[in-house]
């Protein structure tokens, strides 16, 4: 019996780095091979597959003479993105900046006073890059800045100038954090989703054409965010899958061979079921959301969205040094011993499932208060439609222990710049910041009070999705962009930028996946002949490293996974069952229909040829693959 | 041995004393049908445990009165009173150290 297809459906995909490292190869081959002039360059569109906003241009000149590329504004030329690049007489110049379906002019001048003028063909945007829906500022404060924003709903990574054209997006969902890496390069998540709901399998470093330079894997995956070290070295939130919490690790990476050097462990630090936020679980009980390091003090700062605090511990050591938060809910000892007491005869408020910690050069802690619940004890929580987000600065003394809340952003906004959930800071200098509200819903009006902003439904009428950036200078507006969904964080940064801006070579993908965590007890079930039902919409989908498995299975159904051969079996259950999510940060790999299930198997842990077989409710069916473990 | 309790009396009877697991499930629900599975496992393992298996949506005034918000859920009970909860499905060994430390 032929259990293959068209009931199963199986797919081997190479990895976007195998991808584009292939596609570099070709166009520098074909560079190498031709003869190819200022007047008559070779230009590749899109040459890393997912920047369809870029493109490749290759010439070679006599002499040696710098390049300088410009992409000309569509209306005027505060618009253009124009870079010099240094002498050479082989010429491959990153052309960044495009602008989408549309004819390009693109400049290229040379230092000996030859130039030429190129018109390229911008790619479409992908179906899901938002476009914006209102913009302020100036040509003259946005300078060649665009504002980057990673996405956390049903969305793509954008990157919109003053006029709030779109001049830079990627295909593929890099999720999270985004920071620009001292070499320039972009740091920000794997494309690649591992776990529920929104595990990442590692982080990358990407050039801003869209080359992975790097794929770090992580065996507890990637979350939220993500810290370059003074050494090039990465800080990454992660966490451990064999133990029944999430969020609450840190690890440090080696930047060349994507070895974990060093884990923290914010479990064991204090207790886990105190000072509980409204979106407390046993399971996350910390969320860990943001990693700050502090040269000065030689210290990093955490922000646990679930106990309402931000945390600082000693590099070396991992000692606790402060708790910055409501003292209320938590032991007395740990309030004598690591809280701030409120001074001042200012405004003081304290923040409530914030994201986004930083420590600002004077030592003062800033995040993005979201503000969610604003209450420890449920008799207090605030309704949404009552309540506020903001940016928000406190000066802290760490030697009388004592905080006061120096600058606030949004709370005078109150619901219409509410984000229970996302969002972050970003300080520029003293008076001149970001705050960005990137989780905003409205429900008829209001503040949605029963479901997060990401689970709105974008058909419905009745239910909006925002994101909105501010940059203030000396409490003045200088730039406000509205978009139309959620966006994870935001970041202002050039196109081009003082570090390589050309990255040739392979790309490569480093560290390990986990050993997927399997289950010890398998239930009972009959194995059938029958095929597995259409309706089902079995598809697996190997990589290099893991396979995936994806299927549309109705709600409590058992479901578990089989892999068999003659000598053993691997089983790992899959749930089924809705679960109201209490932090839905990146929404971006759910499916509209949440019957649909993806599960990722890593190729870790054995080796040999595997049936792939499941077992629902009490019938256990062969999918008629099998994948071969290394 | 597992109990399906059939009314309130014997729920009773059967945790009023000694070490009792309890689990409230229902019926729609996937990671109950699994648990089931897990706890026959666990039944076979330890030397002659006592669980007990309350449907959650019949039960309401016995999920009230244990403030039981989802399922499945796991009470150990020593002599009537809760001592430890665990919340979703657990793999075997999870359960049988809760049961053993009790």
């Amino acid at each position: 019996m032929n259990y293959n297809l068209p009931k199963v459906q199986y797919l081997r995909i190479d990895h976007l780095v195998t991808q584009q490292n292939r596609k570099e190869k070709e166009f520098l081959s074909q560079f190498e091979q031709g003869d190819y002039t200022l007047e008559s360059p070779l230009v590749v569109d899109n040459p890393y597959l997912i920047n369809p906003l870029a493109a490749m241009v290759l010439f070679e000149t006599k002499e040696e003479v710098s390049v300088t590329v410009t992409v000309k504004g569509k209306l005027d030329s505060t618009a253009d993105i124009s870079f010099s690049f240094g002498p050479s007489r082989k010429h491959i110049v990153p052309v960044l900046g495009l602008y989408a379906t549309f004819e390009n002019t693109v400049q290229i001048e040379l230092s000996d006073g030859r130039n030429t003028t190129l018109m390229i063909q911008g790619g479409d945007l992908p179906v899901l890059t938002q476009q914006v829906e209102k913009i302020f500022t100036s040509p003259e404060y946005m300078a060649d800045n665009l504002m980057f924003v990673s996405a956390a709903g049903k969305s793509l990574p954008g990157g919109y100038d003053h006029k709030g054209d779109c001049r830079w997006t990627l295909a593929e969902n890099f999720v999270f954090d985004m920071k620009r890496a001292k070499n320039g390069n972009l740091l920000c998540g794997s494309y690649r989703y591992s776990r529920v709901p929104y595990h990442a399998v590692g982080i990358c470093e990407i050039t801003m054409a869209g080359k992975i330079v790097k794929e770090y894997r992580l065996p507890g995956n990637y979350h939220h965010d993500q810290w370059e070290m003074e050494d090039g070295n990465l800080l990454v939130l992660t966490q451990d899958f064999h133990r029944d919490t999430v969020e609450d690790q840190l690890a440090l990476i080696d930047r060349e061979t994507g070895d974990v050097l060093r884990m923290w462990d914010i479990r064991g630090l204090f207790p886990m079921n105190v000072g509980k936020s409204g979106s407390w679980s046993d399971h996350d009980w910390f969320h860990c959301n943001a990693v700050w390091y502090d040269k000065v003090t030689n210290s990093l700062s955490l922000s646990g969205r679930h106990q309402d605090i931000i945390i600082n511990i000693d590099y070396e050591t991992g000692a606790l040094r402060w708790m910055l938060g409501d003292p209320e809910g938590w032991p007395q000892e740990l309030v004598d011993k690591y809280f701030f007491t409120p001074v001042g005869t200012g405004d003081f408020d304290w923040q409530y499932e914030q994201h986004a910690c930083l420590i600002t050069p004077e030592g003062d802690v800033m995040c993005f208060d979201n503000g969610h619940w604003r209450a420890k004890k449920k008799e207090n929580y605030w309704l949404n439609k009552n309540n506020f987000s903001r940016g928000v600065r406190y000066k802290i003394d760490t030697e009388k222990m004592t905080i006061e809340q120096v600058w606030q952003f949004g709370k005078e906004r109150g619901q219409h710049f509410f984000s229970p959930y996302i969002s972050n800071v970003e300080y520029y200098e003293d008076g001149h910041y970001m705050v960005h509200s990137g989780g905003i819903g409205y429900v008829d009006g209001s503040a949605s009070e029963l479901l997060l902003p990401a689970f709105l439904d974008p058909n419905d009428p009745s239910h909006v999705q925002k994101s909105i950036t501010v940059e203030l200078k000396d409490d003045v507006v200088m730039y406000e962009m509205h978009l139309p969904t959620q966006f994870y964080r935001a970041e202002k940064l050039s196109l081009y930028h003082g570090g390589d801006n050309l990255f040739l070579g392979d790309g490569k993908v480093l560290g390990t996946l986990d050993v997927t965590p399997e289950f010890d007890t398998v239930p009972e079930a009959e194995e059938v002949l029958e095929a597995p039902s259409e309706w089902n919409q079995i598809k697996i989908v190997e990589e290099e490293d893991r396979f995936t498995f994806h299927g549309r299975f109705s709600k409590g159904t058992l479901l578990m996974l089989c892999l068999e051969n003659e000598k053993e079996t691997h089983n790992y259950y899959i749930s089924t069952t809705a679960r109201p999510a209490l932090a839905m940060c990146v929404g971006s790999f759910m499916a509209a229909d949440d019957r649909q299930l993806s599960v990722n198997i890593s190729k870790l842990g054995f080796s040999g040829v595997f049936k792939v077989k499941y077992i629902l409710d009490e019938k256990k069916f062969n999918t008629g693959i099998t994948i071969t473990f290394p | 041995m597992i109990t399906e309790i059939k009314n309130l009396e014997e729920f009773k009877t059967l945790t009023e004393s000694g070490k009792v697991l309890v689990e409230f499930y229902s019926k729609t629900c996937g990671p109950c049908k699994m648990l089931a599975f897990v706890l026959k496992d666990v039944d076979k393992t330890l030397d002659n445990p006592t669980i007990v298996v309350v449907d959650f949506d019949e039960y309401t005034d016995l999920k009230e009165s244990y403030d039981v918000k989802g399922f499945p859920t796991m009470l150990m009970l020593k002599d009537g009173k809760e001592i430890e909860r665990m919340q979703g499905l657990k793999q075997k060994r999870a359960i049988i150290e809760m049961i053993e430390k009790a």
